[in-house]
């Protein structure tokens, strides 16, 4: 088996968990008799179930249109707690034992607690996180938090949680973050050909994959993509931005890559957000995943929180200027309020940067895709024209 | 389209009277007392008063006895829907880069933000490139708010109300000084969990006190001036006694007939929300209970054909108030009692001790009607619907307000398994497109004509 072959084989394997979360968490449930714990995103410290000894699994979007759940949201709901509540309602929360979260997005919010309706044997906890960053008795109300979700899970999975077992989780979990971003650091500086559906793989499966088992595949994976093919120089590169709390579609992913891209950074949940930023490694572990939650703000900025001292404008224009990205295509969540409220900052600083950029809203059923590439191609003719001006001066 | 169970059932034809609506003539009143108020507001800048732009909670009896004037922005959001001038600062807002699916309240107050920091003139620049023309100077004006000088953040049980206040901050440079008040959601992790019980109740209500005692201090700080304790005391004093006279009245509302319905409430809200705490409120308030008292004597009802007795579910929807009222009188269908109107707005007066406030104030914050779990809110409608003898649900499915919208179809199942009829009604805060007048009315008869069957089989 060739070295291509291996890489196949290890995607194809990580490919089969992303699009089948339940299937897997099933079969762990049964192989080793431990709970599994669905938990939401974006700020959920898996660590702590993890070392709870349960399977921390970030709840995923199911593609299957909506039916049942149109009976518990309205469809003015984003497309990621539309597909949760239908999920429950149609039964297909089965593996989970119990939901945790600790964001507190007025669209999630609704949707779990329609959820804990829906399926009230399963137990949703909500340890929420305090939004606003600024103010000094913020980190001890987060602090608070964390022990409660220590408790509760404790509690719950009837375990000990010391704090040896939190640094032991904390450090895989680290690892893994730290293997996803050297994959990262290598797409960005055009060594390795790893498209977006690829690379959405690569993370989407840390989010569901028992972290141990996922390090194990990417310790086989760095080296053999670190010897592998670099991705080709003549194609435009782009940054993708947005798409808070579930995936893009990969279908979207490589429409853009058709066109003639390649997607050399983003801050997607499913993507750099999720593996950015490591709990520190030393030292008290609960204040380590309390001080994880603020500086998660600080490296990879997020709208739904609240500082003043943090701009993610900034930091996209910033970022873009370091993967050498031409364009920005910010991928917008239909109905996402934090999105669309911070949406023309972005739009202002990009104006400003003169990055060329552009708005595609996603929704959970229907995908114009030949459409929406009429629009990345209007997109792509902007920026070669823009590459043309000095030669045209 | 929603599969709430709209109750189809074989029409009837029963004829309505459609009687004039006879609306309270005391809230009057309360009309003339908000447009002095916002009178004197706009000219702050002139008198040379320190402004305070907030959002969310009923701040203000901090902010009067810190001395310095309030402006609330989903207030002046509501009182520009309701007089169907929204659309400038909407259209600011949309050129601005704001998409329609985000809250009405939100686009509007930021639309007007970007204005005030235009010059009203027939052009305003968004500062990108992007013009806003046509828009008739009046208007533009009308949208303008007294610039800020700091902004005061304490919504509850909407992160959306936190974001947007992070977006004003930035729309003036990021050089205000700028205080946010945290709100947990009232979610109910423990058994001991409910209204106004638990520990957890406990430990939010103490979170915020100690929250809002820092927000004084931020005040002081920046006035330059202590805060007149004893000036809050006072200000409590008045809105505790007019809280309690506002509840007494809408107890009075038990009657059948009712004396008084939801829209006339609609019209006390912006007096207990956001006015002066004084002896004017009082009065306000006691005018207010003294006429219901009066009808209930006289035997005088809200509606004189009232047939069906209705709650309202959800937020306001400004642009369309006097409309609504008139097609539910229309049909003989007294809405009495409505989550906004009575799960809010300093509601529990009993928690305010008068010679040390903060712990109720910061109570009542967390009260807000938008900050509880679904089980809460469900158990507190089915209270209404029992108090007020309530015979349907009007579920307000607000378009761009999630927060409004959360537990509505969770609330519907819980009155419908009560035998509660139930409809919803596709709307918006502050965004008149999105009515579809026809598909309320035919959804409003349906549920009439089933409340009739009831009756008769029942
Ligand atoms: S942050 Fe956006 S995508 Fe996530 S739950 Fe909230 S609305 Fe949905
Ligand atoms: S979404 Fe609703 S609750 Fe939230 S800020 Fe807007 S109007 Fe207020």
């Amino acid at each position: 088996m060739n070295g291509a072959d291996k890489i196949n084989l290890i995607l194809g394997e990580l490919a089969g968990v992303a699009s089948d979360p339940h299937g897997y968490a099933a079969a762990w449930k049964q192989e080793t008799g431990r709970k599994v714990i669905g938990v939401f995103p974006m700020n959920f410290p898996s660590e702590l179930v993890h070392a709870a000894g349960a399977l921390p699994l970030v709840v995923q979007e199911d593609e299957a249109p909506i039916t049942l759940g149109r009976s518990l949201l309205y469809e003015f709901y984003c497309g990621y707690t539309r597909s949760i509540v239908d999920q429950a309602a149609t039964r297909k929360f089965d593996v989970y034992d119990a939901f945790y979260l600790v964001d507190h997005c007025v669209a999630l919010l609704g949707a779990a607690d329609a959820l804990r309706f829906e399926i009230p044997d399963k137990p949703v906890f909500l340890a929420q996180y305090t939004a606003s960053m600024d103010e000094a008795w913020t980190p001890a109300e987060i602090r608070k938090r964390v022990e409660d979700l220590r408790g509760a899970l404790a509690e719950y999975c009837d375990a000990a949680l010391s704090d040896d077992e939190i640094a032991a989780s904390i450090a895989a979990y680290n690892r893994n973050r730290d293997m996803l971003r050297q994959i990262y650091a290598l797409r960005r500086s055009g060594k390795i050909a790893l498209t977006g559906r690829q690379m959405q793989i690569l993370v989407k499966s840390s989010m569901i994959m028992e972290v141990g088992a996922h390090n194990e595949r990417l310790d086989a994976l760095l080296p053999l993509l670190e010897t592998g093919l670099p991705a080709p120089a003549n194609l435009v590169k782009l940054h993708l931005s947005g798409h808070f709390c579930h995936a893009p579609r990969p279908e979207l992913l490589d429409m853009i890559e058709d066109c003639g891209t390649v997607i050399v950074d983003d801050d997607l949940f499913t993507g750099f957000r999720f593996i950015a930023t490591d709990v520190p490694a030393d030292g008290d572990p609960i204040a380590a995943l309390t001080r994880w939650y603020f500086d998660r703000n600080t490296h990879v900025p997020c709208s739904t929180r609240s500082q003043m001292t943090v701009d993610w404008e900034e930091y996209l224009a910033r970022s873009v200027h370091a993967s050498g990205a031409e364009g920005v295509i910010i991928l917008l969540a239909k109905f996402c309020e934090p999105h669309m409220l911070y949406y023309p900052e972005l739009r202002k600083e990009l104006m400003r940067s003169e990055i060329p950029h552009l708005l595609i809203e996603t929704e959970h059923e229907g995908l114009a895709l030949e459409m929406l590439r009429t629009r990345v191609e209007a997109l792509l003719e902007t920026i070669r024209l823009r590459k043309l001006q000095p030669v045209l001066a | 389209m929603s599969l709430i169970k709209q109750n189809a059932q074989p029409k009837l034809v029963i004829p309505q009277t459609g009687a004039p609506a006879n609306r309270l003539v005391s809230t009057r009143s309360g009309g003339k007392m908000v447009k002095d108020y916002w009178d004197r507001l706009f000219s702050a800048r002139e008198r040379g008063a320190t402004v305070v732009w907030y959002n969310g909670a009923a701040l203000n009896p901090i902010f009067q006895a810190a001395g310095i004037e309030w402006c609330h922005g989903e207030a002046f959001g509501a009182r520009l829907a309701a007089m169907h001038l929204e659309g400038p600062a909407q259209r600011m807002g949309e050129e601005y880069g704001y998409n329609q699916e985000l809250c009405s309240y939100a686009r509007t107050t930021l639309g007007c933000a970007v204005l005030t920091q235009k010059e009203a003139a027939k052009y305003v620049n968004a500062g990108d490139g992007a013009d806003v023309p046509d828009i008739p100077s009046q208007e533009v004006l009308a949208s303008k708010l007294p610039p800020p000088d700091l902004f005061v953040n304490a919504y509850a049980g909407c992160s959306t109300g936190q974001q947007w206040d992070e977006i004003s901050y930035r729309l003036f440079n990021k050089e205000l000084p700028f205080f946010k008040v945290s709100y947990p959601l009232l979610w109910g992790n423990k058994a001991d969990a409910g209204y106004l019980r638990g520990e957890e109740w406990m430990e939010a209500s103490r979170y915020v006190a100690a929250q809002i005692h820092k927000l004084i201090e931020f005040l002081e700080f920046h006035t330059g001036r202590p805060f007149d304790w004893d000036a809050l005391r006072e200000s409590m004093h008045y809105i505790k006694k007019a809280a309690q006279l506002r509840l007494d009245a809408l107890a009075l509302c038990k009657a059948t007939p009712t004396p008084a319905v939801f829209w006339d409430w609609v019209a006390s809200i912006a007096p207990i929300n956001f006015l002066p705490g004084n002896q004017d409120l009082v009065d306000y308030f006691a005018g207010v209970k003294a006429e219901i008292e009066q009808r209930v004597i006289d035997g005088v009802a809200a509606l004189p054909g009232e047939r069906y007795r209705l709650a309202f579910d959800g937020i306001m929807n400004w642009n369309k108030v006097g409309w609504l009222a008139n097609q539910f009188a229309d049909h003989d269908a007294a809405v009495i009692c409505g989550r906004y109107t009575h799960s809010s707005f300093w509601n529990e007066p009993h928690l305010i001790d008068e010679d040390d406030p903060i712990l109720g104030m910061a109570q009542h914050y967390l009260l807000c009607p938008f900050n509880h779990s679904t089980k809460t809110l469900g158990e507190l409608l089915l209270r209404d619907c029992e108090t007020y003898g309530i015979d349907g649900v009007v579920f307000h499915a607000t378009r761009t307000c999630r927060s409004a919208s959360n537990g509505q179809m969770v609330m519907a199942k819980m009155a419908q398994a009560r035998g509660i009829q139930t409809m919803v009604l596709e709307g918006d805060v502050a965004d008149a497109s999105f009515y579809k007048d026809e598909i309320l009315m035919s959804r409003l008869e349906a549920m009439l004509e089933t409340i009739d069957v009831r009756r008769r089989n029942f």
